[in-house]
């Protein structure tokens, strides 16, 4: 299992001869390409680059107004450093909003392996592009909830606390799992997986008001 | 005396007939001793060559150098390295990589085959199917699969692609400026498409007006070019360029 390094990791590569990371330095790339099945492809790879970069820094979600700018804006980086993402100085290119808000939806279609998800969707028919094109801040699951209730679960089980009581606070900032990979993850995300864990009998969650209790089973 | 005469007569011809007999058995004689010692010198040479091989089969496989060095001396003897390897299965058809330097190295060169058909399917959704033979080897020397990346030359690679023949697998190695390139989609590019293509090695993108320009193409030849160079994904559109710019992702840098 990989732990989470103490001090903040070393700033994402976008490497020249990784096959996909290198389409960063590819000018074309920032295009939504014209034909089919070179979009389709584009896609794919910018899922690729999302999740490995979200991954290598521990991203849980991002927000698009904040990640995603029109072409000629120069985003303040030192407030959104995520901006690189979809800017890259150097050439200099940008995913544009439209465009990015199409590789999110794409990511959390069954095509993209449902590895994003819209946090902030307004009204409650829960559709799929229908409340999409208001949505702002996403999950990026280069884990998906499931899979980190895998993860919790086998720390639970590896490290002795089946009918421990913790708090979600204990879980995520506590000594015992320091060197856990969800370390810093977002909390919402992480009642999220809790509930999979509950809904496989395997734990209960309690309370409320940011005082959340697990016991674990 | 009428004997010798008659000796002189007949036996003579019977005499000279011997002696030509004698004479066309001693050169046989000597056409099958030179052939046999021929054929032992052959069959030591092949010996030694097996030997070689078998005492040198990891540096075979491991050292592209030595490889290339080794194909060069199979091929100034006449011995094609992979010829026939497809028939493996029969016992006198295997190929002479396979009977000379045992299965490990004619393996090695099957296991690299399917590497470059991995690597070249990878990566069709992005480049169109064609796709520089250097990258091709980047991409082996950084493969995940199983016993790690593997080093090649260029010269191995070729070789590999060319064992693919046999299977119509419709690989070919096309020379596109002064690169080398895989083309694994058999559809063939006409000397429209290449041009732009070298163009496009040479100064990284082309735009419709830089045709017109250098090319002194008409506009709507230069349009057609590039429509149909992307509608195979041979090229990718920047739009975000004052005029747009079309790239090739078989050369993008860091290859």
């Amino acid at each position: 299992m990989t732990t989470v390094p103490e001090t903040t990791p070393s700033p994402f590569t976008f490497s020249t001869t990784h096959p996909i990371h290198r389409q960063y330095h590819f000018p074309p790339f920032y295009t939504p390409q014209p034909i089919l099945s070179t979009h389709h492809a584009q896609l794919s790879q910018w899922a690729v680059l999302i999740l490995d970069y979200c991954r290598h820094n521990r991203i849980y979600s991002l927000s698009l107004s904040q990640v995603s700018y029109s072409k000629g804006t120069r985003p303040d980086l030192s407030a959104h450093p995520h901006a690189v993402l979809f800017y890259n100085a150097a050439i200099p290119r940008w995913v544009e909003p439209a465009f990015a808000r199409e590789i999110v939806d794409w990511m959390a279609g069954e095509e993209g392996g449902m590895k994003a998800e819209w946090r902030d969707k307004v009204g409650g028919s829960g559709k799929k592009g229908e409340d999409a094109a208001t949505g702002d801040v996403f999950w990026v699951y280069w884990r998906r909830p499931e899979e980190w209730a895998g993860v919790i679960e086998g720390w639970v089980e590896g490290s002795g606390q089946k009918g421990v009581v913790l708090t979600v606070y204990e879980l995520l900032n506590g000594d015992a799992t320091a060197k856990e990979e969800w370390r810093g993850m977002d909390e919402e995300l992480m009642v999220k997986s809790l509930q999979i864990l509950v809904k496989r009998g395997r734990a209960q969650v309690f309370g409320g008001d940011g005082q959340l209790g697990v016991k674990f089973f | 005396m009428s004997s010798n005469r008659r000796g002189v007569g007949l036996s003579a011809f019977s005499r000279s007939s011997i002696a030509a007999s004698q004479y066309a058995s001693h050169g046989s004689n000597l056409r099958a001793t030179q052939s046999t010692s021929f054929q032992t010198q052959l069959s030591v040479f092949q010996n030694l060559l097996h030997q070689f091989s078998i005492t040198h089969a990891k540096e075979i496989r491991s050292n592209p150098s030595f490889r290339a060095e080794f194909a060069r001396m199979c091929n100034a003897i006449g011995v094609d390295p992979l010829a026939s390897s497809h028939h493996k299965g029969k016992k006198e058809g295997g190929s002479l990589w396979a009977q000379m330097l045992g299965e490990s190295v004619n393996d090695f060169y099957f296991e690299l085959a399917v590497r470059v058909v991995e690597v070249c399917r990878e990566t069709r959704g992005t480049n169109g199917g064609l796709v520089s033979l250097a990258e091709v080897r980047k991409s082996v020397l950084r493969g995940k699969a199983i016993g790690g990346g593997m080093e090649v030359s260029d010269d191995d690679v070729v070789r590999a692609v060319e064992s693919l023949k046999p299977l119509g697998s419709g690989f070919t190695i096309i020379k596109l400026g002064h690169s080398q390139m895989i083309r694994s989609i058999p559809k063939e590019l006409n000397t429209d498409q290449s041009t732009v293509l070298e163009a496009i090695q040479v100064l990284g993108y082309v735009t419709v007006s830089m045709l017109q320009v250098n090319l002194e193409w008409e506009r709507a030849r230069a349009k057609t070019v590039i429509d149909d160079l992307m509608g195979d994904s041979l090229v990718w559109a920047d739009k975000q360029a004052e005029e747009t710019e079309y790239w090739s992702p078989a050369y993008t840098q860091g290859t």
